[in-house]
């Protein structure tokens, strides 16, 4: 039999069948099409209004009338140099952005030990409904819940008092800087609820990271003679860095650029997020709020290096 | 300044920070002259208002001052919300409005850069019933020309706590200077005071009667020395201030459970709790308040002008004004409106604030160059940078 | 070689039950001191919950292990003087081959220059030389392989166990590294218990080996023991290829109704007429197939009660001369010695 007695295969699609096998020896062009998408994205929508923000920062305010002026200048930058207060308002907030990835790590890492290691399926399937349940429900929702727990005549100050430990609340809250009336008008308050909003983002990318630690590395270790601390040590630690690294960087910065958790619950300092926001959104100044913007660009920027020394991204 | 509820303020939050990026690209547009005769209308007309100024019966079907019109014009009204001055700045820059609810603040700025356009109050035969200290209030009558037609306005009250203040607070001192309430315990910790810059502008209206050397007449337009002393009050506060309130609920909240026995509040907070029977009381001390007026301003490419005058003059109207000061808890800017209202009732100018008019001092946005001073005020956008380091305790 | 004494390692009547399944079912053996024994059976029979008993990584649920002598009932891994080589190798990632090798030695706190020096030694000894400062993930694996034997014997144990260490490697490679490992046993001297699932594997390299089936051990001797006198049915199929005798066919070829194994290249194929030398059983049939294996061939052959496989050497045209075909009829004559009586699995 030969082919030329056979009826021509009918060709479907016409056009879009012969795009598909024009494209089919071209794997580089088909690939081109698919990331150009994405790469647009990436690149002019997101690379592109980071640069537009820095830009903002060198342009200053007319003192006259509170326009911005777009003229190239170092004035917002001397500003925000010049005013010890700005200085306090990335401090405090890189302070707090640190203080809550140091508790979230130190909550998430041991329940995310367990879930990984000794947790069975059910256990673990619970544990993970558990860590992602408050997601499910509104952020708003969560921190006014928080702001009635937290209260002064709250639910944390009247277990305090059931249990005859009014006076520690006290001495919690006597403590200067970070204590204030009530916990609910404390950074104390403010660093509470930052660690619980955020604590997911670090036990999954942990979870995640032991997850990906083979046991038979772990007993190798104990087979050559480490006991449970040095094996954890030198092995399981080093191992999920990298994902203790990842959580951090959401904590961290989730922390450094929220503005609704301290303008409820706290004693009402400003932070980062805040101030970009009034500055931007009350005041106009747009450079003064770009410069702003940049510092947790920056501030970012400092961490996910000394992360990189610290060899946070070797095991990667 | 802003009026809102929780999930408005949220999401005007993220509005207001996604359309200011577009704010600066716009540019002023040619004055037109005004409107000499009002002709058929176009079916059609655009606002942007505060949340709850037009209600057309959808939240409460006692409230609605919409339909009626769009009966009789023939214009369907289309109302987008702005939770803050900036937004309605924004949205009115973008443009597409015919008409918007501005506060002091906005309008002013919305006039200098030309995005409003005069009105030609003959066609707006209600204008003359309006509250004649609001006909030409310098928020929206500018260089001789109208701007537009006054809405409502409101004020800020002291609200304290019946508990411990078995009077009235007399002075807003209760709140900017340590000092043994009532019941014998210390007002640290235990007041609040507006998070927000133009909270300044409280404590000017405060120094202008306590310390009457520094010559304060307006607390909107105010000198370096005049400022520096008001700074220097607001630092003192912030060692009596744990909470800083910006959010209505939130300080319903505090008044409630977190021990706040006076501060600087809405009608609509004290108006909550007491529907909750909660022991709250509000004043306005000695020394007056601060206060917001709204004006109705046109656009200065509004693509519906017919309409939007026909709006203007229906938003005049006794009915509209006494419903709408009843829902709001504001005060109705034509003094006919409070009479014979049956949702305002009897009395709902007065418990509103009618009679304070005098006694407050409504916003306006400081701007540098201001008639009090030759040498000239202390502009906004400092007001705003200086109130966060108050708040920073610097 | 076998040093007389106390065993490296001896099990007595130990059990391990995973749930239901009853993982190692009442085992006792005994590994010499510097033998290299292997542990052979199928994936499931419990050969490598075994060698993880002595590892310590699993207790017995009853019986003793004892290494050495001492019972090391509740003594965990890091205690034991035995290291292991992993399937997967289980490599630290993020440390250097010289870290991995190392990291024995810096848990038990020797110097670092003395560390360096015994893992160039190791190293040399695994012929990874140059490689000290390479990450696992830019080896071979091959060369993960030596790195993790060579990070097992730097302790120095007495006792080395290797999980199916060869399992993951091309035939070639494999082959080479079962002589070198054979090699390094012997330069060492210490005790290797090797688990494989490959007969071949274990059948070269053993000094011993036991067949495990089941959680059960069918049989333990040498190399030549098992081939030759497979204990039970399952050790004469699973190590090598063999020919089961049953019914009518053992009755014929072993004299007695029992059950017996012949291996197939102890059969030979004569002329249909041919004598049956004394000492030799027979049996006629018909070819029923030939393959051609390239050093051998394989006859199968239609007897009287069923089919026998056949394996001949090529030597002179094999499976090609005449009589190796299909349907011709031939006699197969078998040394008597080599027909094996078996008994049926425990």
């Amino acid at each position: 039999m030969t082919a030329a007695a056979l009826p021509a295969p009918r060709q479907r699609g016409g056009a879009l069948s012969g795009l598909s096998s024009f494209l089919h020896g071209r794997p580089g062009l088909l690939l081109a099409l698919l990331l150009a998408p994405p790469l647009v994205w990436l690149g002019i929508i997101y690379l592109g209004s980071l640069f537009t923000l820095l830009a903002h920062s060198f342009f200053g305010l007319d003192e006259f009338s509170g326009v911005m002026v777009r003229e190239v200048t170092l004035d917002t930058w001397k500003e925000f140099f010049g005013n010890a207060s700005n200085g306090d308002v990335v401090l405090r907030s890189a302070l707090m952005a640190a203080a809550v990835t140091a508790a979230d790590a130190l909550i998430a890492f041991p329940l995310a030990y367990f879930m990984v290691r000794f947790a069975g399926i059910r256990t673990r399937g619970l544990l993970y409904l558990a860590v992602m349940l408050p997601l499910w429900s509104s952020y708003l929702v969560r921190v006014y819940a928080w702001k009635l727990i937290l209260a002064k005549e709250g639910i944390v100050s009247w277990f305090a008092q059931q249990l005859h430990l009014g006076w520690l609340l006290e001495a919690v809250l006597e403590i200067p800087v970070v204590g204030g009336p009530s916990l609910s008008t404390s950074y104390i308050g403010t660093f509470i609820v930052f660690s619980y909003i955020w604590l997911p983002f670090m036990i999954l990318p942990i979870v995640a990271a032991l997850e990906r630690v083979p046991g038979s590395v772990i007993e190798a270790s104990g087979d050559l003679g480490a006991d449970a601390g040095q094996t954890f040590r030198k092995v399981i630690l080093p191992l999920a860095f990298p994902g203790v690294v990842a959580g951090s960087i959401f904590t961290f910065s989730l922390t450094l650029g929220d503005y609704i958790i301290p303008s409820i619950i706290g004693k009402s300092t400003p932070f980062l997020g805040e101030t970009v926001f009034r500055l931007q959104g009350t005041a106009g100044n747009i450079p003064m709020a770009a410069a702003f913007t940049v510092v947790p660009v920056v501030v970012m920027g400092v961490y996910l290096m000394v992360a990189k020394r610290l060899g946070a991204f070797d095991a990667l | 300044m802003s009026r809102l509820t929780v999930p408005s303020r949220l999401a005007a939050r993220v509005l207001t920070v996604a359309l200011a990026t577009s704010l600066g690209a716009v540019f002023a547009s040619a004055q037109a002259a005004p409107l000499q005769k009002v002709g058929k209308g176009e079916g059609r007309l655009d606002i942007v208002a505060w949340p709850g100024y037009i209600e057309r019966g959808e939240t409460d079907k006692a409230f609605d001052w919409v339909t009626d019109f769009e009966k009789k014009t023939g214009c369907k009204v289309n109302v987008k919300t702005a939770g803050t001055s900036d937004e309605m700045v924004a949205l009115m820059n973008e443009g597409g409005f015919d008409l918007v609810t501005a506060s002091g603040d906005a309008s002013l700025r919305l006039i200098a850069g030309k995005k409003v356009q005069e009105i030609n109050t003959k066609l707006v035969p209600s204008f003359s019933k309006v509250d004649a200290r609001l006909q030409k209030a310098p928020w929206h009558f500018v260089d001789g020309k109208h701007y537009g037609t006054p809405y409502q306005w409101g004020y800020n009250v002291l609200a304290y706590n019946t508990t411990v203040f078995k009077e009235p607070p007399k002075s807003w001192k209760v709140v900017f200077e340590e000092a043994t309430l009532p019941d014998g315990k210390s007002n640290k910790g235990r007041v609040q005071a507006f998070d927000g810059p133009i909270y300044i502008a409280d404590a000017a209206l405060y120094l202008k009667a306590a310390k009457p050397e520094l010559g304060i007449k307006d607390p909107y337009q105010l000198n370096d020395a005049q400022y520096k002393a008001a700074l220097e009050l607001l630092r003192a506060q912030r060692k009596l201030v744990s909470r800083y309130w910006h959010d209505a609920m939130v300080q319903i909240d505090d008044f409630k459970n977190e021990g706040v026995v006076a501060s600087s509040s809405w009608g609509f907070q004290v108006n909550l709790l007491k529907g909750e029977n909660k022991p709250i009381g509000s004043v306005v001390p000695v020394e007056g308040a601060t206060g917001w007026a709204d004006t109705t301003m046109l656009h200065a490419n509004a693509k519906n002008p017919n309409c939007a005058y026909m709006w203007m003059e229906h938003s005049l109207s006794d009915k509209l004004q006494g419903d709408l000061a009843a829902w709001f808890s504001s005060v109705p800017s034509v003094p006919s409106a409070c009479k014979g209202n049956k949702l305002l009732g009897a009395e709902g100018c007065k418990t509103n604030g009618a009679d304070e008019f005098d006694r407050i001092a409504f916003w306006k946005t400081p701007v540098a160059k201001c008639e009090l001073h030759k040498d000239g005020c202390v502009p906004y956008y400092r007001w705003v940078s200086d109130y966060i380091a108050i708040l920073g305790g610097r | 070689m076998t040093a007389a004494g106390v065993p490296a390692v001896a099990f007595e009547g130990v059990t391990r039950r995973f749930g239901d399944v009853l993982a190692v079912d009442d085992v006792s053996f005994s590994i010499a001191d510097g033998e290299f024994f292997s542990m052979l059976g199928p994936s499931g029979s419990g050969k490598t919950t075994c060698l993880r008993l002595v590892a310590g990584f699993e207790q017995p649920g009853s019986g003793h292990i004892r290494i050495h002598g001492v019972n090391v009932e509740g003594v965990p891994p890091y205690r034991r003087d035995v290291n292991t080589v992993f399937q997967d190798y289980a490599l630290f990632p993020h440390m250097t081959v010289g870290g991995n090798i190392e990291y024995g030695l810096m848990i038990r706190k020797v110097p670092a220059a003395e560390r360096r020096r015994r893992a160039e030694e190791m190293l040399a000894l695994v012929k990874l030389d140059g490689l000290y400062a390479r990450k696992p993930g830019q080896l071979s694996g091959g060369q993960r392989q030596r790195v993790a034997l060579a990070r097992a014997l730097i302790n120095q144990p007495r006792v080395l166990l290797l999980d199916e260490p060869l399992g993951a490697l091309d035939l070639k490679l494999r082959e080479a590294m079962q002589a070198e490992l054979k090699a390094i046993q012997r330069q060492v001297g210490i005790t290797f218990v090797y688990v494989t699932h490959d007969q071949g594997e274990a059948l070269s390299m053993s000094d011993r080996l036991a067949v495990f089936n089941r959680g059960r051990i069918e049989q333990i001797g040498s190399p030549a023991e098992v081939y030759d006198h497979p204990a039970t049915p399952f050790v004469a199929g699973f190590v090598g290829q063999t020919n089961l005798l049953e019914g009518y066919l053992a009755q014929r070829l072993g004299g007695f109704p029992a059950t017996y194994a012949v291996r197939p290249e102890r059969i030979r194929i004569v002329a249909p007429d041919a004598d049956v030398p004394s000492g030799f059983a027979s049996i006629d049939g018909k070819v029923a197939s030939v393959t051609y294996l390239g050093a051998n061939s394989r006859v199968e052959v239609d007897a009287d009660g069923g089919m026998l496989a056949v394996v001949e050497q090529n030597v002179d045209g094999g499976a090609s001369v005449a009589g190796r075909v299909p349907g011709a009829v031939v006699r197969l004559v078998v040394d008597r010695r080599h027909i094996q009586a078996v008994s049926a699995s425990r």
